[in-house]
């Protein structure tokens, strides 16, 4: 009985990795161009999915415009982020921008609870969910769904980077940013493009989100901490290593539970950024993250 | 708009300050009673504050019938996010500064644990509607349960549970919280004091989005019901991963769920029907036979950002009345000029008082603060209809 | 700044001495409070101010802090004037623990995810040990005594709480002016320079570390008694988001930006208390604008008004 459950627990892991990576690879995105963390995405990723439903249930537009709508609101709220409030500061200490970043989301988190708090939202999925048995392990369409859509993303994100003149701005960027601005790249202006791209991309995980667990202000948290995990696991920066370490962590979370004990999984996202700092500091793909003095 | 309202309490209050004091009796004047509201307005816990606005209703309900012998309430609104340190300098606030009457509401076990000795030692009154039991009991001076709390619906869901004949193998699935062990830890005496035999306890925390190996350790341990007491966003979570992997159990939630909204995150109820109960704690169903009468009072006198922005009253609401109902009836019965010892002694005077609202009567004494023990629980029928219950297949007429 | 002029604030605490007669059980509650972030902000400060590291574990010391002073109380019977420095020591033995990663050559985000992990890990800790410190129940805190002398109420607790933290400030701002303080601002401004100048940057760090831990420890001790009963939720993630601004809105790198935080910071919310909802959007919004317009804190507005009040020992 135990032993049989693991290709089940497997699969689950690799369906809830998949969220974890979405948002872990929105907040790489942030971090590859303007080397911050953004302390408050989770937040913005709790906006994405209410904008959903304010768009969806409050004006009655169609799911898949409702998400369009969410998605562009949602990367001017983290472009206008940038431009106004990260930009300002950007010379200043690295803890004012952490701060920033941090109290923003604070902000949006306390606008949500002011307008919802008092109650728990369920948004109703825009496709049937239907149950597949493979053997005796089962995948929902939430699962197909969820899956489907982060793969979709990485390849429209890989094409993005490696094919398109747009992805080799990003790219040489990326490499640096000083040499970017010398051959005449509005650098401020790429930085704010990209938090715009992370809020995005961050707002796609908050529906997908919205479609596993009800909206509540704080929908984002739980999964801002995995992120985190992923993207240390992954090594800081790397797009893939976001993405494999998402995947992991997923695993790891349910094997733990499962084998060990259910109160461990609060904490997997907590212990696995340490051991990996203090075992592997570089991550499984990534460069060093350690300063030699 | 919440400032505006503000404002006005902001200007009341200074009106009243000015009024001259009836007697000696903190918070109580010649026309008015001054009630403190505390509740989690922000934090994670904010879902609980509509225990906060259904006492507010009935208040506004009875000032506009003229008030109580001629005195009027005034509620002054405190925010306590669920936090203790918050919580005291709340109530330290409404006792010290506001000067209020009494503490209603405080949903959170945690803040009304830790303000429980301030409030003894100044005399001042607390109905609360938070579940750790022994906030009241043994008895202490002026606070009273008059809903259930932990004891009683944990009682409950176990009971209801074991009431399905060959149910002994219990597994629980828990937040790691004060609020959750307010239940479980009660369902758990229940079981074990009853025969029954507790094989798993998971752990669900707050924000869980995925509860994959609660669900298989519930299904590996062959535990035919699950004690799930959790918020309802982890409820939900673990419901669907029991249906995902079709795990054959009853299903018992706690009274941190709003049951039509648990129901609604299904669009299929199949799995859910005679499978997913919880505790209840009224006399009919939400809306409907006497209980139509307090969701006009809560459309009536609530503001909109006060009532849910999407669909009806819920659970909440009622189960935050029954507090203002027993304060009212106490008022009344103090005469018109109340003190706090003529409050108390009316509050333990109350025998069999029905609030309209809750499934029991209410009953106080000098040694007994909570007023109501015998709870129903509602499910889904084999038609799928949301059917009340006294026991295990033993279904409350409708009253509609 | 003038020998005289420096010791013109020790006029301060004299000043605040009889303050208590003036204030109702609420008031004197707010100060108490706001006196025993005094601790919290200032070890805070020394190391992400001061030191210009990026931890974010100062709410394992303050809880460590103050279930070592609720722990000792509620099992061995101690009085609390003897649970004082052993809430400091372990809060300054975690702070030790923390710098490890430092020390491994950690920085910048990667030093600010693990050490937030170690709180939160911490806090988790709360819950599972629940012999000890009472689970997700929480545990009551008997009352306190000084000496023999009962701190049954806010307004002697207020004198206790009074003289830690003259004590403190005072040690602090004697370790910042010393070549303690030198090292810690050569460490932020340049560490490789730093050391290739033979500074032992490394036992500076545990330095700070240990110091900005033991000192918030001493603010969890106060914690505990003020609050009376502990429970793992006060030393989440949202109490992080407060204590960071203490010194955000007081100011990075000040003493006084410290101090002035956490008084700021635990009279904002009293206002709002009445207004059901806003306090986490206010709260927001207010470290925005301090950020934005005020990058230094208020405590660069003192400054500003008289040079007394200027910090010698840090810059950006």
């Amino acid at each position: 009985m135990m032993l049989s459950l693991l290709p089940q627990l497997l699969v689950s892991g690799i369906s809830s990795g998949m969220l974890y990576a979405l948002i872990a690879l929105s907040m790489t995105v942030v971090y590859r161009a303007t080397t911050v963390v953004n302390f408050g995405h989770g937040d913005m990723v709790a906006a994405g999915a209410y904008a959903v439903f304010v768009f969806g249930l409050g004006f009655g537009f169609p799911f898949l415009v409702a998400m369009a709508l969410a998605i562009a609101v949602l990367f001017l709220a983290g472009f206008a982020t940038q431009r106004f409030l990260m930009q300002p500061i950007v010379a200043g200490p690295h803890l004012s921008l952490a701060m920033m970043a941090l109290a923003v989301g604070y902000t949006i988190r306390g606008a949500l609870r002011l307008e919802w708090g008092t109650e728990t939202l369920n948004p109703s999925r825009p496709y049937p969910q239907d149950i597949y048995m493979f053997g005796n392990v089962v995948i929902t369409t939430d699962d197909v769904v969820i899956c489907g859509f982060v793969l979709l993303l990485l390849a429209a994100l890989f094409l993005l980077l490696q094919v398109t003149p747009l992805g080799k701005v990003i790219q040489a960027t990326f490499q640096s940013q000083r040499g970017a601005a010398l051959v005449g790249i509005n650098v401020p202006m790429f930085h704010a493009l990209m938090w715009g791209g992370g809020a995005a991309l961050g707002a796609i995980g908050g529906v997908m989100l919205s479609m596993i667990t009800p909206l509540t202000p704080d929908l984002g948290q739980w999964t801002l901490v995995q992120g985190f995990a992923a993207m240390t696991l992954g090594g800081f920066g790397s797009l893939g290593g976001a993405v494999a370490g998402g995947i992991l962590l997923g695993i790891t979370e349910k094997l733990l539970g499962f084998y060990a004990n259910t109160v461990f999984i609060e904490i997997t996202g907590y212990l696995v950024p340490i051991l990996v700092l203090l075992l592997r500091p570089q991550g499984l793909f990534g460069r060093r993250a350690i300063v030699r003095v | 708009m919440r400032i505006t309202q503000a404002i006005i309490a902001v200007v009341a209050m200074a009106g009243l300050a000015t009024a001259a004091r009836a007697d000696s009796t903190q918070g109580i004047t010649a026309s008015t009673i001054m009630i403190g509201n505390m509740g989690p307005f922000s934090g994670p816990q904010s879902t609980f504050t509509p225990l906060n606005y259904g006492p507010e209703a009935y208040f506004r309900y009875i000032n506009e019938q003229g008030g109580v012998n001629g005195h009027k309430f005034v509620t002054v609104f405190a925010d306590d996010s669920c936090n203790e340190a918050k919580g005291i300098a709340a109530a330290k606030k409404l006792i010290y500064e506001d000067k209020v009457f009494m503490i209603m509401a405080n949903p959170c076990s945690g803040v009304a644990m830790a303000i429980k000795p301030m409030l003894v030692q100044e005399g001042v009154p607390w109905i609360g509607a938070s579940a750790n039991p022994k906030i009241s009991r043994p008895a202490s001076p002026g606070i009273f349960h008059s809903t259930y709390t932990g004891i009683e619906s944990g009682r409950a869901m176990a009971s209801f549970a074991m009431g399905k004949p060959g149910t002994t193998k219990i597994a629980l699935a828990m937040h790691s919280d004060d609020w959750a062990h307010g239940y479980c830890d009660n369902a758990t005496d229940y079981i074990k004091s009853h025969n029954g035999e507790i094989v798993a306890t998971t752990a669900l925390e707050h924000g869980a989005t995925d509860g994959t190996a609660q669900a298989l350790q519930i299904k590996a341990s062959g535990a035919q019901a699950v004690m799930a007491c959790l918020y309802q966003p982890e409820l939900i979570v673990l419901l669907r991963e029991l249906q995902k992997y079709q795990v054959d159990v009853i299903v018992l939630g706690a009274l941190g769920a709003d049951f039509d909204q648990v129901i609604q995150a299904f669009p299929n109820h199949d799995y859910l029907k005679q499978r997913f109960f919880q505790p209840y704690q009224f006399k009919a169903k939400i809306g409907t036979g006497p209980l139509k009468k307090f969701h006009d009072i809560f459309v009536k006198y609530l503001t909109k950002d006060e009532l849910p922005k999407v669909g009806e009253p819920t659970n909440f609401y009622y189960f935050g009345v029954p507090a203002a109902i027993v304060t009212v009836e106490a008022f009344r019965r103090a005469g018109p000029n109340p003190t706090r010892e003529s409050w108390e002694k009316a509050m333990e005077s109350l025998k069999d008082f029905d609030t309209g609202v809750l499934a029991d009567s209410e009953t106080f004494g000098p040694d007994k603060h909570v007023g109501v023990e015998k709870m129903y629980a509602v499910g889904l029928s084999a038609q799928g209809q949301e059917t009340v219950y006294k026991a295990w297949g033993d279904a409350l007429p409708d009253t509609e | 700044m003038s020998r005289v002029t420096r010791r013109l604030f020790w006029l301060i605490p004299l000043v605040l001495v009889p303050v208590p007669l003036l204030l109702n059980p609420y008031q004197q509650y707010v100060v108490n409070t706001a006196l025993l972030y005094v601790p919290v902000g200032i070890g805070f400060n020394l190391v992400v101010g001061n030191l210009g590291l990026l931890a974010f574990s100062n709410v394992a010391y303050f809880g460590l802090g103050a279930y070592t002073s609720g722990v000792l109380m509620a099992h061995l019977g101690l009085p609390w004037w003897l649970t004082v420095i052993p809430a400091g020591m372990v809060g300054g033995v975690a702070g030790s623990i923390a710098s490890i990663p430092a020390l491994r050559g950690v920085r910048l985000f990667y030093l600010a995810i693990m050490t937030l992990a170690f709180g939160e890990l911490m806090r988790w800790t709360y819950i599972r040990w629940e012999v000890l410190t009472g689970g997700s129940m929480g545990m009551a805190v008997p009352t306190a005594s000084l000496f023999g002398w009962s701190l049954d109420t806010d307004r002697r607790r207020f004198y206790a709480f009074l003289a830690i933290v003259v004590l403190i400030v005072a040690t602090t701002d004697r370790l910042l002016r010393s070549r303690f303080g030198r090292a810690f601002l050569a460490i932020k401004d340049n560490e490789i320079a730093a050391a290739a100048m033979g500074i032992p940057t490394d036992r500076y760090i545990v330095l700070a570390f240990a110091w900005g831990g033991a000192v918030v420890g001493l603010g969890g001790a106060m914690f505990a008694i003020s609050v009376g009963h502990l429970s793992p939720i006060s030393f989440d993630l949202t109490e992080l988001i407060r204590q960071f601004a203490i010194i955000m809105v007081g100011g990075l790198g000040s003493l006084t930006g410290g101090i002035i935080g956490a008084v700021i910071i635990t009279a904002a919310p009293q206002v709002f208390t009445s207004f059901p909802g806003f306090d986490e959007l206010v709260f927001g919004l207010l470290i925005v604008l301090v950020i934005l317009f005020l990058p230094r804190g208020l405590a660069s507005l003192l400054a500003r008004a008289h040079p007394a009040f200027a910090d010698r020992y840090y810059r950006d």
